[in-house]
């Protein structure tokens, strides 16, 4: 009864994929990440204002002068991971990851927790991110109304925290309600980070060379040297750190397979975006320690009372009236990670909820705006409350947070390696490819990340660990990570009772790879 | 008659489907489902996720599975995912490629910086669509499936709203329901109402109107004629009887004063207080049943 030209029904059908199965035409397609885009994703996904300012602190109290080193250290592991973590990805494309991974490769119990240390990690970081936004929001204001007093608004625990909860509710908000920021903003929001960050550096040297340090310190090759680190401890600490200054540079290793252009696009992406961090967070590190230096003075990278926010004591010092840069690209950059942070937690949650690894409501995919409402929901809650009570309970919240998120993502990514060996485990040796990417590099990256899990969980124990809060004696950052850990027992067990069919291996079955891709769907029909 | 539904799993898509479903029971046609997701080549901040997407796009067919299967089983039916920047966009570009007559969406109100809030999505479609499109009232799903039982055309107060009135003739003929003239005058001055001269000047203009339209009309049909005067528009449109079985056809220029996009204002106005579904048509369509 229409006037139906023919082939009407063709076109119709091209635009449909309801009925098929794959994921056909559905644009990852077209690709429209070029090599710049996919360099500024990944940037904006390191987020290396906020990343240097929350780790620059931390950092130097552990190794010293010795940061630039544990920079470039650092970098390995995460590389080393990131390699096998991209080969599981191409193998299951799961918005589960490391959860998903994991339990197709040891089983559902190891699979449990290596999502339950993903989503402990971004919580973690969640709330972090909060915090130092908080901190440049006083600071900000203070500067645009040349009132020093706003900026210590931010050390009244109540403000703080009710100010923390409502960047938190606007993040959520965002997240839920899937409102993304342009590409083009984009551009511009990373192209400004970059610049006041180099901008920052120059200043520092200008500073140096005019004799206006704070506590000028001479530039030599031996920061570059790991070597010269003090103990194992205080190495491996460091290490830990440095691994969360590249978290989330993996991203651009994922995003491989959506990169527009020539096959080289995706390697050439990661690359470049790697080689522009290394530059950047070396060029920052090593001005800021040659102007401030690592004493414990008023500036100095030592200070305690500045570690977990280092930029927010510098940029006054190093920058002068033009201060209000880092304020507005420390924002910025928390705001970007904030918004590509929160996607993390809340589809592992909404993963394991489609598997029955949790409650059922954790798959509910908001009907409107087509994301994982309730899960991105209950992670702001979970990251709301535990910033409000660290605030509380810990003398420097930025900082222990930050050393326990190290904890947290050698916990998961080590697992995550080691899934990579053994789901492989058939195929390692089937070409010289799977013997680098699937075995030697996650594995040794694997077992590097395990020695730091272990060595930073027993040092933690020390009272005097980080930036030294402790309960009746014992580090808090022991206490903290034991605390998550456990209580992903604990929960773990609890969903076991009620609702054992994922446990019984019922919806994610183990296995190992046979070569062929998308497995995890094999699997569920099962 | 082939109608794209913007449907989504909320009461507002199915409020749509509901006006779908006596839209083709009324006119005859099929109805064809769109579930609109966000498009990758939309660049973000948020690194895609293809086993998210695809989880997506899993839980998108179920939904539109589980409306097909709510569908009386006299509507001939189908559905399909399309992927867009936009809902607007998305609905345009499977309402080109299926040849539909007709879009249908459910016009939910109080949407803080909804989506699906009537502003953006139906201005948007208004102002590129090259079809009509049909808006059901927040609460459609919950009145019934019932054909409609008449056509009510609002014409401006200018005439030579000759496609509009076209269109509604073609669908009043199709459906074989009484079509009813409609002029909205508001009379929105210092003076309000009080301004009794105004008042009858206005009347009298639309009186005029109405009779040309009449005269557009071949002769078996003889439409009731209604001049709806209210100091605000929202005030005529309440002043008059609204069967709940009836629709409203306007044009999406004619009410809309120069410079003003038309769903900003008026018919945004009009579908407040509009207890009935509203079919807007676009200035430059051609209403046809396709036959």
């Amino acid at each position: 009864m229409t006037t139906q030209k023919p082939g009407a029904e063709a076109s119709a059908e091209a635009s449909s994929t309801a009925s098929s199965g794959g994921i056909s035409k559905k644009g990852l397609s077209a690709g429209s990440v070029g090599l710049i885009g996919a360099i500024v994703i990944g940037i904006s996904c390191i987020a290396p204002a906020y990343t240097l300012t929350a780790a620059l602190g931390p950092t130097v109290s552990e190794v010293g002068v010795q940061v630039p080193a544990i920079i470039i250290v650092g970098f390995i592991p995460m590389l080393l991971v990131a390699f096998g973590y991209r080969e599981l990805n191409r193998a299951m494309p799961d918005s589960g990851t490391s959860f998903t991974w994991a339990t197709r490769a040891f089983g559902p119990w190891i699979g449990w927790m290596a999502g339950w240390g993903l989503i402990a990690a971004t919580i973690l970081v969640l709330s972090n991110l909060a915090g130092i936004a908080v901190d440049f929001f006083y600071l900000m204001l203070s500067q645009i109304f040349s009132n020093p007093s706003i900026a210590d608004l931010t050390l009244n625990p109540i403000i703080n925290v009710v100010t923390c909860l409502a960047f938190m509710a606007g993040a959520t908000i965002i997240s839920y309600r899937d409102m993304q920021t342009t590409q083009k903003l984009q551009y511009v929001l990373v192209g400004f980070q970059l610049f006041v960050l180099l901008l920052f550096g120059v200043a520092a040297i200008v500073h140096m060379s005019s004799g206006n340090a704070f506590d000028l310190t001479p530039v030599s090759w031996e920061w570059f040297n790991p070597f010269e680190v003090a103990s194992f401890g205080a190495f491996a600490a460091g290490l830990s750190l440095s691994i969360f200054i590249f978290w989330g540079w993996d991203v651009t290793l994922t995003m491989s397979e959506e990169t527009k252009g020539s096959r080289s696009t995706p390697g050439r992406a990661a690359t470049l975006t790697v080689v522009i961090i290394v530059i950047l967070y070396l060029f920052v590190s090593v001005t800021s320690i040659g102007f401030a230096g690592v004493g414990t003075g008023e500036y100095g990278l030592g200070n305690e009372e500045i570690q977990g926010n280092v930029f927010f004591a510098l940029a006054g010092p190093i920058l002068g009236p033009f201060a209000v840069l880092v304020s507005i690209a420390v924002l910025s950059s928390s705001a970007a990670s904030l918004q590509s942070t929160f996607v993390s937690p809340a589809r592992t949650l909404l993963a394991m909820g489609h598997y029955g690894a949790l409650p059922a409501r954790f798959a509910q995919v908001s009907p409107r705006f087509f994301t994982p409402g309730f899960a991105t929901i209950v992670s702001a809650i979970a990251a709301s409350a535990f910033y409000a009570v660290m605030r509380f309970i810990s003398e420097d919240v930025l900082w222990d947070t930050i050393t326990a998120l190290g904890m947290m993502i050698c916990f998961y990514y080590g697992i995550t390696a080691f899934a990579s060996v053994w789901y492989f485990r058939k195929q390692l040796f089937k070409s010289a490819h799977n013997v680098f990417f699937q075995l030697l590099f996650p594995l040794i990256g694997g077992l590097i990340l395990t020695v730091l899990f272990f060595t930073t969980v027993i040092d933690s124990m020390n009272p005097e660990y980080g930036s030294g809060s402790n309960i009746a004696g014992v580090g808090l950052v022991f206490i903290l990570g034991m605390t998550v850990l456990g209580l992903g027992v604990i929960i773990m067990i609890v969903q076991a009772v009620r609702n054992p069919g994922f446990f019984r291996g019922e919806s994610l079955r183990r296995g190992a790879s046979d070569g062929t891709e998308e497995e995890v769907d094999a699997a569920t029909a099962a | 008659m082939r109608y794209v539904i913007g449907y989504t799993d909320t009461p507002t898509g199915r409020d749509a489907l509901a006006l779908g479903i006596r839209l083709a029971r009324s006119y005859g046609g099929s109805l064809h489902l769109v579930i609109v997701l966000g498009s990758e080549s939309k660049p973000t901040l948020t690194p895609t996720d293809p086993g998210y997407e695809r989880f997506l796009q899993d839980t998108a067919a179920g939904w539109l599975a589980e409306a097909e299967a709510s569908l009386p089983d006299d509507i001939e039916h189908d559905s399909h995912i399309v992927y867009a920047d936009s809902f607007s966009e998305g609905l345009l570009g499977a309402s080109r490629d299926l040849l539909a007559s007709m879009i249908v969406i459910g016009a939910a109100r109080g949407g803080l910086l909804g989506r699906f809030a009537l502003g953006t999505v139906a201005s948007d479609l208004l102002h590129s669509a090259k079809v009509p499109v049909a808006l059901a009232p927040e609460g459609a799903r919950r009145v019934g499936t019932a054909p409609l039982s008449r056509i009510t055309c609002a014409i401006g107060t200018r005439a030579g709203a000759d496609a509009l009135l076209d269109g509604a003739l073609l669908f009043a003929r199709r459906g074989d329901s009484p079509l009813r003239l409609l002029s909205l005058v508001a009379i929105d001055q210092p003076g309000g109402s009080a301004d009794r001269a105004a008042v009858e000047r206005a009347k009298e203009h639309a009186t005029s109107v109405v009779e040309q339209a009449r005269t557009c009309l071949p002769d078996d049909l003889v439409p009731e004629a209604v001049i709806a005067t209210g100091d605000r528009i929202e005030d005529a449109v309440q002043s008059i009887d609204w069967d709940p079985a009836e629709i409203v056809f306007v044009g999406s220029s004619r009410l809309a004063r120069p410079q003003h996009l038309f769903l900003g204002s008026t018919a945004a106005k009009i579908l407040r207080e509009l207890p009935v579904p509203m079919v807007v048509v676009p200035r430059d369509s051609v209403l046809t049943l396709g036959e």
